[in-house]
């Protein structure tokens, strides 16, 4: 099954439950017009689907009026960056909403937004880390990856009282889901999976990276070299701390961070490591070359052997 | 004449609160950005007999009339913007942001156009549940400017929300006049081209604009339907500037308002642009005095 079938599956799944949930987006519910996502959803009778209008940041503001009053709203939204319009209502509504005495207890908010990391959609393609509009306001938010982390995040956070993001990738949106089984652990309610453990080295992936780190695991492991797998999901309240207590044992570090920006995840987790004993440390980044506001292939690749040579 | 005195009296206990909170920012008391909406008493009286107990009621940075009239009392008001535990909101939120749900006001937004869209959503939540009720939503002809107000009115059209726009104008945006920026917008064509009703109020006559607010919060209850109302007001305390020409305060105390000089009688200028005037055509200058006096007393009290 595709990412984006998978996926849509689970939305249909998790909307129908509550009884006043408001869907709603600029053409969902209307076949592919979201690449495949919202399609054939179904609410309960005390619920909407609003073909909205275009809009961004007032669709952002209703969906938190709509969570300031009891109900429960998704905004399902074609491409991360056109909420962008709406980042006055991220920072100043979520934190006006956040500081009251008397915070709203039932009602709910979450955009659901697909991350242009294609690279084909051209100057849109350089704003791909998901972590970008989590840092603005300390939201929530949650990138989905595979089907494990799908599977969590949909059925804890959709309705989950309280506003998040969920970030979706475009890049993997039609290419077979990735089942990677059961995590070990899952941390901090989905900030971050852990997916193998292993004492030779610890291997840390961000953003929409877990394609290529899963990839570089099993080389580790062909090598003889057995590594913990952690995915960082989430960039803000992230709690390091298992992570850290890993890399205390195996004193070899591999972070992989396939974000454009020059504020990146991966640099938080490094700076938390400053002055510990480690042997190796290997990161692995995006390299920006003079192509990077074109439409062009936004896959990240990885040198797996060279890897395995500086980590050993 | 009694109703008449009870509009008075609540315009007065509005205008003298705010006259001592401008005394308290003039010596420097405040470290919050406070709004003074001195002139703006009318309206506020007005909403505030017209709303129900289910109703909400959306701010903007100028909330303080609506604040004030809503809760019908200072202390906790002033000492929400001294930042204290004792506040409206715990000290929490200052005045831009100023809210009391326990009488309908469940958000005040800071940012210029950003509470339309968010008062949309809160009445679309109401319409789900099948609440009767409506959702007024405050701002001022600045915000008219941005993007949002017209998407909200699209938005609010298209799904049949019980909202009602309350447009302020008092021809000002931060210190200068509105002409001085840019052109005229007609509300009422912005309003017409998504078939949204509308209503201009203006001259302070507070029994007046109660019966427009009730008949338009009836009409928006019963046509499922959002409306606009444009109020003309005239934000006092404006004074003229070194180089001749009017400026207003945007935030901050206003100098040429002073509690020995405006006290007793509150009236800051004889015409219709105040709304303390206005009353006291009808009820006579003694008689405001006289309640003037009274609601200084009761504050003073509240105060000690």
């Amino acid at each position: 099954m595709k990412y984006i079938e998978h996926l849509n599956n689970l939305i249909k799944t998790e909307v129908v439950k509550p009884e006043h949930a408001v869907l709603f987006g600029q053409n969902i519910n209307a076949g592919s017009c979201l690449g495949g996502l919202t399609k054939g959803m179904a609410v309960k009778p005390g619920g909407r689907i609003i073909n909205s209008t275009n809009s961004e940041n007032s669709l952002v503001g209703f969906g938190f009026g709509l969570m300031l009053n009891g109900a429960q709203g998704v905004f399902f939204m074609k491409q991360m960056d056109f909420l962008l319009l709406g980042i006055d209502q991220l920072v100043n509504t979520y934190n006006i909403i956040r500081s009251a005495k008397h915070q709203p207890k039932e009602g709910s908010f979450t955009v659901v937004a697909t991350v242009v990391d294609s690279g084909y959609e051209g100057p849109q393609s350089s704003l791909n880390n998901f972590a970008d509009f989590c840092s603005v306001a300390r939201i929530p938010g949650f990138a989905v990856t595979n089907r494990a982390d799908a599977d969590y995040i949909f059925s804890k956070h959709l309705f989950r009282s309280g506003f998040r993001v969920i970030g979706l990738s475009q890049r993997l949106g039609k290419t077979e889901i990735i089942d990677p089984g059961e995590p070990v652990k899952v941390f901090g309610d989905g900030t971050i999976f852990q997916y193998s453990k292993g004492e030779d080295a610890t291997l840390v992936s961000f953003n929409f990276s877990f394609p290529q780190a899963q990839s570089l695991n099993e080389a580790l492991k062909k090598a003889g070299i057995n590594a913990d797998h952690f995915n960082v999901n989430s960039a803000v309240a992230t709690d390091w701390f298992p992570i850290l207590e890993r890399v205390s044992r195996t004193k070899k570090i591999i972070v992989v961070d396939d974000s454009k920006s020059v504020h990146i995840s991966a640099d938080s987790l490094l700076a938390e490591l400053t002055g510990k004993p480690i042997e190796k440390k290997v990161v692995i980044k995006r390299k920006i070359n003079e192509n990077w506001l074109y439409p062009v292939s936004d896959v990240f690749e990885i040198d797996e052997k060279k890897v395995i040579e500086e980590i050993k | 004449m009694e109703e008449l005195e009870k509009e008075a009296e609540e315009m007065m206990r509005i205008r003298l609160s705010q006259i001592l909170i401008n005394e308290e920012y003039k010596a420097g008391r405040f470290k919050v950005p406070v709004h003074l909406a001195l002139g703006h008493e009318a309206i506020a009286v007005a909403l505030n007999w017209v709303l129900e107990d289910n109703d909400r009621l959306i701010l903007s940075h100028r909330n303080m009339a609506y604040n004030l009239a809503r809760l019908g009392k200072l202390r906790p008001i002033l000492d929400e913007y001294l930042l204290k535990l004792t506040g409206l909101s715990g000290g929490k939120l200052g005045s831009m942001n100023l809210i009391n749900p326990a009488r309908g006001i469940i958000y005040s937004s800071s940012i210029l156009g950003n509470n339309f869209p968010v008062a949309v959503g809160v009445a679309m939540a109401d319409k789900i549940s099948g609440r009767e009720c409506v959702t007024f939503v405050l701002g001022g002809d600045g915000s008219t400017e941005e993007g949002s107000f017209y998407e909200s009115l699209v938005m609010a059209k298209t799904l049949g929300v019980k909202l009602i726009f309350l447009v302020e104008n008092n021809e000002w945006s931060l210190g200068t006049h509105i002409l001085e920026r840019r052109c005229q917008i007609d509300i009422q064509k912005m309003t017409g081209s998504v078939d949204i009703p509308y209503f201009k109020i203006k001259d302070n006559h507070v029994h007046k604009y109660f019966e427009i607010l009730a008949n338009v919060r009836e009409s928006a209850l019963r046509e499922s339907n959002p409306i606009c109302v444009e109020v003309m007001v005239k934000t006092l305390g404006d004074r003229k500037a070194d180089d001749g020409h009017y400026i207003n305060y945007h935030a901050g105390p206003t100098p040429s308002v002073d509690v020995t000089k405006h006290f007793p009688g509150g009236i800051l200028r004889e015409n219709e642009e105040d709304p303390i005037f206005v009353v006291s055509r009808e009820l006579g200058k003694e008689k405001i005095l006289e309640i003037s006096r009274n609601v200084m007393k009761e504050l003073k009290r509240e105060l000690t």
